[in-house]
């Protein structure tokens, strides 16, 4: 993984001392609301129902066991013993106080670690496929390119005060794991004819009160061009992204208002006008880059094999999750391993500062120092030998980690909602507790297969609901909660809006609601092998419509 | 008070006056005039050394053509957080290579400044007490140390291409 | 007209706030001075205002309670979250908002 150099020491130390400065300035009466407000976000620090939110960077979610101990830290000395790891690859802290942030974040940096960025309207964290560089069916690892990025995009003077946020999401594989096309710029690495390495670029993708999916803009540009191009949109949706309705703000509406012809023709304009300037990365620059996520030294673990198969007959448990849990690696001998932070009934994303701590240690044990943070919240050793899993679950199963249910209808992805959040509408965790323990039987799970499930408290969208296969939009109606739900949303390659199938479920209806939909899934699926999603696509939300609403009622 | 600020400190008796209905520059003050009223008079005229405004919805590469005669460019900044002069900095001094004076105008505090220095604006119209106070002590919250080339020259720090390190000011 | 009081969050640590009879800010939304004419709710404001200008606390709002049995009840769900915390059992040693106080 990328290792700071002097140069990304010394940024981060003047940008904590700057914030700190700031601190100082507002908590001295200096530094109104107003302005301080952008400021602090710009260092994400955000106001919630209860207290200051602190979110962190997690680069491309990638990090090492001794920034995870830190994290454990962070939530031990700072805050109250957990930390919540986000659909964008971050972590966040819900009880920070505003006057010891600076000290957090001087701790963070003293193993590269930051919180620049991670709100307010400017570029935001990079993220990539959390299975990068260990994936089988990898092209090339996205994420030298997400480290590219991320440092031209820090504290961009030109950049700094954009209509709205600026998501970029990278990946490098056929299967797209990083949602690229809900993104507001979407990156899709892969090879020309001759071999040269580019990018297929989408824009205009977004979640949130509008949904829409990506446009392409290109089908290949070269790597080297990556910055020019990328200020070319950028300052093209700087100068013309509208600032007047902060729900209309972001690029997706200029994509849509515009139309993607008229916007294509602008954003090459300005590329065509800078696309020799000092912005096109040296070939030398990028290899170099690449050097620091080149694959550890994988020794040769033929013996994994027979060890495996002996582990999986002779502990059940193991067996499942084995199954669920491990993913196939480039390496036969290794696999790559999904840590579950989605514990029955427990809430989505959450790790006590044990759990953290002992995260570290089986990474550094067992996975080569390696850790990443997926979109869909959950945990990422992408090295381990297959030799080392019943070791390694043995040691998740000790701290709670080891749920076989990676991809499965209780590894739900949930925003912290109004529990937390000063935007949210309605609660998203006690939703996905209840869904969680009324599927927690794993034959039941079992049965059903992969299903996405995501929920989001209110229309901002951070749950990702619209891609969930079952979507769940929890809004306000006459002071009370009531839940939306959608159907047959998709994140991946072939990405889908999910389509809103009636009226809305009161909290203690919503899990019938979930259940009566997967029973009509179960019934009418040609055989176990046809998932949720393939099931939706075939036939559509008829079936699912007349079994939640009767048929007469199939129209909302 | 608004007062004038450039990298060399405080001017006294800046000439420059943003023209309104009720404010007209007069004897001895020149006159900054809104794009479309400098459009007008400059194809009319053969005078140098104008003074053009730009609100932040403007297109700044309409004063491509008679740039030459262009001797201050005013940047307005209606709210802090609307960045778009940003992008007309960037543009004027690299694309257009605007070699004149660009002001910022409008709410223009201290956090700020280093980011519009950066982007090439050379003069600040500041009214904020704490700009006001923290220039005249000299203490911008500036990082000297840049991820990205920016329209303002700056050194090259070694290591990857997009780097740079803050030159003094000149 | 519905009874008032005054939230907020306090600026150095966050914390939601309610403004009792002393003109102090309590973590504990029973202890909250409550506004049961106008005049009373404008020196609601008032306080709200000074308090934010002075930098004590952020986020100021009069918001509507019922009472009943010596119970302060927010009106909106929000409010009965921000007053007992999050309603999930979130983190050891911190327990979680009872539920028959949350309830619509």
């Amino acid at each position: 993984m990328y290792r700071y150099d002097e140069f990304d020491h010394a940024f981060v130390s003047a940008r904590v001392e700057q914030f700190r400065d700031q601190v100082t300035r507002r908590l001295a009466g200096e530094l109104a609301e107003d302005v301080f407000k952008p400021l602090r976000l710009m260092n994400g620090v955000y106001l919630q129902l209860h207290a200051y939110m602190l979110r962190v960077a997690i680069p491309y979610g990638t990090l090492n066991s001794r920034q995870m101990r830190m994290l454990a830290h962070v939530a031990r000395r700072y805050d109250r013993g957990y930390g919540h790891f986000t659909t964008r690859q971050n972590i966040q802290y819900n009880w920070p106080k505003l006057s010891e942030t600076p000290d957090i974040l001087t701790e963070l940096a003293s193993v590269e670690m930051h919180s620049i960025q991670t709100s307010g309207n400017c570029i935001r964290n990079v993220t990539a496929d959390h299975f990068a560089g260990a994936a089988a069916d990898e092209v090339a690892d996205p994420r030298p390119y997400a480290e590219i990025l991320r440092q031209w995009s820090s504290v961009h003077p030109e950049f700094s005060y954009l209509p709205r946020k600026f998501k970029i999401a990278v990946t490098g594989a056929p299967s797209d794991r990083a949602a690229i096309q809900v993104h507001d710029i979407g990156l899709h690495l892969k090879k020309d004819d001759t071999g040269a390495l580019g990018f297929a670029v989408y824009v205009g993708g977004g979640q949130g009160r509008t949904p829409l999916i990506a446009k392409k803009i290109r089908d290949f540009l070269p790597e080297e061009d990556l910055l020019s191009y990328v200020t070319a949109i950028v300052r093209v949706y700087n100068l013309h992204g509208r600032r007047d309705n902060k729900f209309k703000a972001r690029i997706k509406i200029l994509v849509h208002e515009t139309g993607i012809g008229e916007l294509t023709r602008q954003v090459e304009a300005e590329f065509d006008a800078i696309r020799d300037s000092e912005l096109k990365l040296p070939e030398a620059d990028i290899r170099a880059i690449e050097t620091y996520f080149a694959l550890p030294s994988l020794s040769e673990r033929p013996e994994g094999w027979e060890a495996l198969a002996r582990a999986k007959k002779a502990d059940p448990a193991f067996a499942s999750w084995a199954s669920r849990n491990v993913a196939p690696h480039k390496h036969p001998d290794y696999g790559m391993v999904t840590i579950s932070l989605k514990p029955i009934g427990g809430t989505p994303g959450d790790a006590s500062a044990e759990q953290m701590d002992r995260v570290a240690d089986i990474a550094e044990r067992y996975a080569f120092d390696e850790i990443r943070v997926s979109h869909e919240q959950n945990l990422i050793l992408p090295h381990v030998a297959l030799a080392d899993l019943e070791a390694v679950h043995e040691a998740l199963a000790e701290a709670g980690l080891a749920t076989a249910n990676a991809g499965l209808i209780t590894d739900i992805i949930a925003c912290p909602g109004l529990d937390y959040c000063a935007l949210a509408n309605a609660r998203s965790i006690p939703v996905a507790q209840e869904i969680s323990t009324r599927f927690g039987s794993p034959e039941r799970q079992a049965e059903i297969g992969d299903l996405k499930i995501k929920i989001s408290g209110c229309i901002n969208a951070c749950g990702h609901h619209h891609v969930g296969h079952i979507g769940l939009l929890g809004v306000e109606k006459k002071g009370a909660e009531l839940y939306q739900i959608t159907l047959g949303g998709s994140g991946d390659e072939n990405a889908s809006i999910g389509e809103i199938i009636g009226r809305g479920f009161e909290p203690e209806r919503v899990t019938d609601a979930v259940e009566t939909i997967v029973d009509t899934y179960l019934g009418l699926r040609l055989d176990p092998t046809e998932t949720f999603l393939a099931a939706y696509l075939r036939v559509g939300p008829q079936p699912f419509k007349i079994a939640l609403y009767g048929e007469a009622a199939e129209a909302a | 008070m608004t007062r004038i600020w450039k990298e060399t400190g405080f001017l006294d008796n800046d000439p420059w006056v943003i023209e309104t209905e009720e404010r007209k520059a007069g004897e001895g003050e020149r006159a900054i005039l809104g794009l479309d009223a400098f459009l007008g008079v400059v194809s009319d005229s053969n005078e140098i050394g104008f003074g053009v405004l730009i609100a932040p919805g403007e297109d700044v590469t309409k004063l491509q053509a008679c740039l030459d005669r262009v001797a201050l460019v005013a940047l307005a900044f209606p709210a802090f957080n609307d960045g778009r002069a940003f992008s007309h900095a960037s543009l004027l001094r690299g694309r257009l290579g605007f070699v004149g004076e660009l002001r910022a105008v409008g709410d223009v505090l201290i956090d700020q400044i280093p980011l519009m220095l950066r982007t090439g604006i050379d003069s600040f119209a500041v009214t904020n007490e704490v700009a006001l106070k923290r220039l005249e002590d000299r203490r911008l919250p500036a990082i000297d140390l840049h991820y990205q080339p920016a329209a303002r020259a700056s050194a090259d720090p070694g290591g990857f291409s997009w780097r740079r390190r803050a030159t003094p000011a000149r | 007209m519905a009874e008032k009081v005054l939230t907020a969050n306090r600026l150095g640590d966050g914390i939601a706030v309610w403004l009792d009879a002393t003109g102090q800010w309590t973590e504990n939304l029973q202890d909250a001075f409550v506004a049961r004419h106008a005049e009373a709710e404008a020196a609601l404001e008032n306080a709200g205002r000074e308090a934010f200008v002075s930098n004590i606390v952020v986020d100021v709002n009069v918001i509507e309670v019922d009472e009943r049995d010596g119970i302060l009840r927010p009106q909106r769900l929000r409010e009965r979250i921000r007053a007992l915390g999050p309603t999930i059992a979130y983190a050891h040693g911190h327990g979680f908002a009872d539920p028959a106080f949350i309830a619509a």
